[in-house]
């Protein structure tokens, strides 16, 4: 593995290799990291409460005004089946863009802006549903494993009844 | 090529403008209406959409429109009588034109003999009355043939002279002096100097020669001195003029006029019969080339009198002014320029116009001011994007306006009179700010009912029904997008109203009923609401069909007996169709479910009555304005939400209440001897209610059909005005929420949707 070697450097925005490299946001829920590719997101911002959602899915935290629109917020580790965050001031909403919507998702902390190379990205072993449905792939990053999110699937089923 | 692309959308939009005017037109001559006015406002629009056409290449359009023309024309002056076989072909025409435009739009293409038939009906007609003087329409329509097709007109837009130079090659001579036909009656000259916007507006001067041509003899030539160098030349400049000598015998000026008609505003014509013609004054166009800002140069003088009118722009006299200097060929230029730099000193100074390519916009908002007939009908195009973000803007500060008033407490209150007073006079002034914002969006309905005529008479020949459409208050305004949202709606309802409503002939006769079915269309306002009704006198609902499907189709249990009206609403559940056999135009079980998910979607709710045998009523409720609504705030658990005040009768202390239980174990309020169904909200939405029931409040809601509901909530704390925020845009429509809202404190609100609550507890009871 050479998974080290491509480390970003606070500021280097050389980027050698383009083509062939991701930029992630990585994230923590409790001792997991994860990551979502850095394009895709609009805004971080603390978390300030939010508006309930009645007939959604427990994962559904509710919606957030952000700058006059409506944000619906997703708690990530409800999603993965954990049981609900309890969030404090501490946490963390993560606004990034799904397809032309834009939703916040609730995470512990971010942690850090990784690159990362493609060809190291691997599939996620079966097994578990949950993972399978919800990452697009795996990357060790200084020999901890990050999670790449698929917000697609993040965001779909959120009805109660859908 | 932008430009052209932006000319014609404007040509389109003034196209779906004039259908709408002819559907209207012949709404009327079809009822029996058939004075000249109606007839020249219908010669009017197909005449302007032929015009754009020729300009735009569209030659099918152009031919069938001008076949169209002909015979309205021949009708206008009497030679073909106005029968109802000419009004039903007429109807069929616009129609047709209507494809035509469609298809010029979309860039579709359509058969190429489509429009045929009636263009020889059309030709047919015409060439009964032609009688003795046979050449007319033959030559017109022939000649027509062979010299529109070719017309390079996108080319005129550009590069006006090019076309001139062809035309009158020889005569390059500025010749007003000496006029060049003997004077005798009979002989007018004709000066036209086109603006700028007559190209804009898709006009072509070769079609209005053409026209003048038809009169009588003409002799074209252009003035070209005004013709920059190259190197100076702004390809949509206007350099050219026009100089026609017309002979024609007995002709009046206004006739000339009359063909000019169309271009009014955008030109200046001077129609001068020759021998008492042409004093040197009235030639701007001949004018030598402006030297410098000399304030009495005489080509300076007509962008003077542009600015003057501009600097008097309410004075009654504008309008005179312009037309009169044109016509009173006895008044110098240097008298006229010396008036006007005494009616307006200051501005002739800083005078902005130096070179001589620049005076066209300004001469041409002189007279498009000038022209006599635009006085008090000014409108200007918008491009919606901007009212939209001027109404959202208004809605925030009416929203932040109603924040500020409630943190005035009786303490500031008593310390601050002077902000209290600024407060109200603020609340006052964006309330009217606001009422203006929405009056700019605001349209009468008719634009979009209008289409409905067309569709019934397509559907009556396809079901081969006799059906009448009546519409009723066509001029109710309502919300710009509410409109658009209506169109799908009305058709869908239409449609249906056609095909499953109304009976065929024989079996209204057998019921005693006239044979022509009538679906009545009519608009009203109500309050902060909007109905529109569409009612027909058919069949009505057959509810035993519609139990026994939902009951197949699992939208109804086995051993529900649902009310009357319950099984009406049922024909508004997703997948639901009654028809026997799927038509193409309607059965596919999508229609009505489309109705009541587009209405919805725009804060409306729909409502059906139907009686057997003797018709049906569908009422669509929609709000005035889709920016502003007026709210009673509300707390369930700790969540604020709101619920919309047009829909509430009236609210009071569970402690007050009377409630009864009903052997579902559900709850019923009794008020004033009525029973409504009770929604616990909290308990609805899986929230946890805080607090002891008697301390808990009931909204009473009126829903859809006068149907009541009372809502529990757990605290009231106010009125307000909140802006609708849509839920779909970054999320999914929720189920009992309409949307949501940013309060003033920052937090989002939800909308309750109360009759979306109460109808998703009819079908839960009923699954």
């Amino acid at each position: 593995m050479e998974a080290l070697s491509l480390r970003e450097e606070n500021g280097d925005k050389s980027g050698v290799v383009g083509a062939n490299t991701l930029q992630l946001i990585a994230f923590s829920i409790g001792e997991q990291t994860y990551g979502v590719e850095i394009t895709t997101v609009r805004e971080i911002r603390a978390w300030n409460g939010a508006t309930p959602l009645p007939n959604t899915r427990e994962f559904v935290r509710g919606v957030i005004n952000l700058r006059g629109t409506i944000v619906p917020i997703f708690d990530l580790r409800a999603r993965f089946g954990d049981g609900q965050t309890s969030p404090t001031k501490n946490h963390v909403v993560v606004v990034m863009s799904v397809g032309d919507k834009w939703v916040g998702i609730l995470v512990d902390a971010v942690s850090d802006i990784l690159t990362v190379n493609r060809e190291e990205i691997h599939n996620v072993p079966e097994g578990n549903a949950i993972d399978t449905e919800l990452l697009n792939g795996i990357v060790t990053h200084e020999s901890r494993m990050v999670g790449l999110i698929d917000l697609h699937a993040v965001v779909t089923g959120a009805k109660l009844d859908g | 090529m932008s430009d052209l692309d932006d000319f014609k959308a404007t040509y389109f939009d003034e196209c779906s403008e004039l259908m709408n005017e002819l559907e209207e037109q012949f709404a009327a001559i079809e009822s029996g209406e058939r004075d000249a006015d109606r007839l020249n406002a219908v010669f009017r629009a197909i005449h302007s959409i032929k015009g754009g056409a020729g300009a735009f290449g569209f030659s099918g359009l152009v031919g069938f429109a001008h076949a169209y023309e002909t015979l309205l024309d021949y009708v206008r002056d009497g030679r073909v009588e106005m029968t109802d076989d000419v009004v039903t072909l007429c109807i069929r025409a616009n129609d047709i034109v209507a494809d035509f435009i469609n298809a010029a739009q979309t860039g579709e293409e359509l058969a190429a003999d489509y429009g045929a038939e009636e263009k020889q009906r059309f030709d047919a007609i015409a060439r009964g009355q032609r009688g003795d003087e046979d050449e007319w329409s033959g030559e017109i329509i022939e000649e027509f043939d062979i010299e529109f097709t070719p017309v390079r007109v996108e080319l005129a837009v550009e590069s006006e002279p090019e076309v001139v130079v062809e035309a009158v090659a020889e005569s390059e001579a500025d010749t007003f002096d000496a006029p060049p036909m003997p004077a005798e009656p009979g002989h007018w000259e004709v000066r036209f100097t086109p603006f700028r916007q007559l190209y804009s507006r898709a006009n072509d001067p070769l079609l209005l020669f053409r026209e003048l041509g038809a009169l009588g003899e003409i002799n074209v030539k252009a003035i070209l001195s005004e013709v920059p160098p190259l190197s100076d030349f702004e390809p949509f400049g206007v350099y050219c003029s026009w100089e026609i000598s017309l002979f024609a015998p007995d002709l009046t000026e206004a006739a000339i006029r009359e063909v000019f008609e169309f271009v009014d505003g955008d030109c200046r014509i001077e129609v001068v019969p020759l021998g008492q013609a042409a004093a040197p004054a009235a030639k701007p166009a001949a004018a030598p080339k402006p030297v410098a800002a000399a304030p009495v140069a005489p080509a300076k003088a007509e962008n003077l009198l542009a600015l003057t009118e501009d600097e008097v722009v309410d004075a009654p006299a504008k309008p005179a002014t312009a037309p009169v200097v044109e016509e009173e060929a006895g008044l110098s230029f240097a008298d006229l320029a010396s008036e006007i730099v005494a009616a307006a000193p200051p501005k002739i100074v800083a005078a902005p116009t130096p070179k001589p390519a620049a005076p066209k916009p300004a001469s041409a908002e002189g007279g498009e001011e000038g022209g006599n007939r635009s006085v008090g009908v000014q409108s200007i195009r918008v491009d919606l994007d901007k009212v939209d973000r001027v109404v959202n803007m208004v809605s925030e500060l009416v929203i932040t306006q109603s924040m500020l008033t409630q943190q005035m407490d009786e303490n500031l209150r008593a310390r601050y009179t002077e902000l209290v007073r600024g407060l109200e006079v603020l609340a006052q002034t964006t309330r009217g700010l606001q009422d203006s914002v929405m009056a700019i969006r605001a349209q009468p309905v008719k634009s979009v009912f209008s289409r409905m005529p067309r569709l019934v008479r397509e559907l009556a020949t396809k079901t081969g029904k006799k059906i009448k459409l009546e519409t009723i208050g066509e001029n109710t305004e309502i919300d710009k997008t509410v409109i658009e949202q209506l169109s799908d709606p009305l058709t869908h309802m239409i449609r249906n109203s056609a095909d499953h409503g109304i009976e065929d002939p024989e079996k209204r006769k057998s019921r005693g009923k006239s044979e022509i079915g009538t679906i009545r269309l009519s608009a009203e306002q109500a309050g902060g609401n909007i109905l529109i009704i569409v009612e027909d006198d058919g069949n009505g609902i057959n509810r035993e069909r519609v139990l026994q499907l939902a009951r197949d189709k699992g939208l109804v249990a086995p051993d529900i007996t649902p009310t009357d009206e319950q099984i009406d609403q049922l024909i508004f559940a997703p997948g639901f169709s009654t028809a026997e056999a799927v038509s193409d135009i309607s059965g596919r079980g999508v229609g009505m479910d489309v109705v009541l998910s587009n209405i919805k979607k725009i804060g409306g709710s729909v409502h059906v009555r139907s009686w057997t045998g003797k018709g049906s009523r569908v009422t669509l409720r929609l709000p005035l304005t889709l920016a502003v609504l007026d709210v009673m705030l509300v707390k369930v658990g700790e969540s604020p939400y709101v619920v919309p005040l047009s829909s509430i009768v009236e609210t009071m202390q569970c402690s007050g209440a009377t409630f009864e239980r009903v052997p579902s174990g559900g709850q019923v309020l009794q008020v004033r001897g009525e029973y409504v169904q009770v929604i616990d909200v909290a308990q609805r939405f899986n929230m946890h209610s805080t607090k002891a029931a008697d301390e808990r409040f009931v909204v009473l809601c009126e829903s859809e059909g006068s149907q009541k509901v009372a809502l529990v909530v757990d605290d009231i704390i106010g009125q307000q005005q909140v802006v609708i925020k849509s839920l779909e845009e970054n999320f999914e429509q929720v189920e009992g929420i309409a949307g949501g809202t940013i309060l003033g404190d920052g937090n989002v609100a939800l909308i309750v949707d109360v009759q979306g609550l109460r109808t998703t507890m009819i079908h839960q009871n009923a699954a």
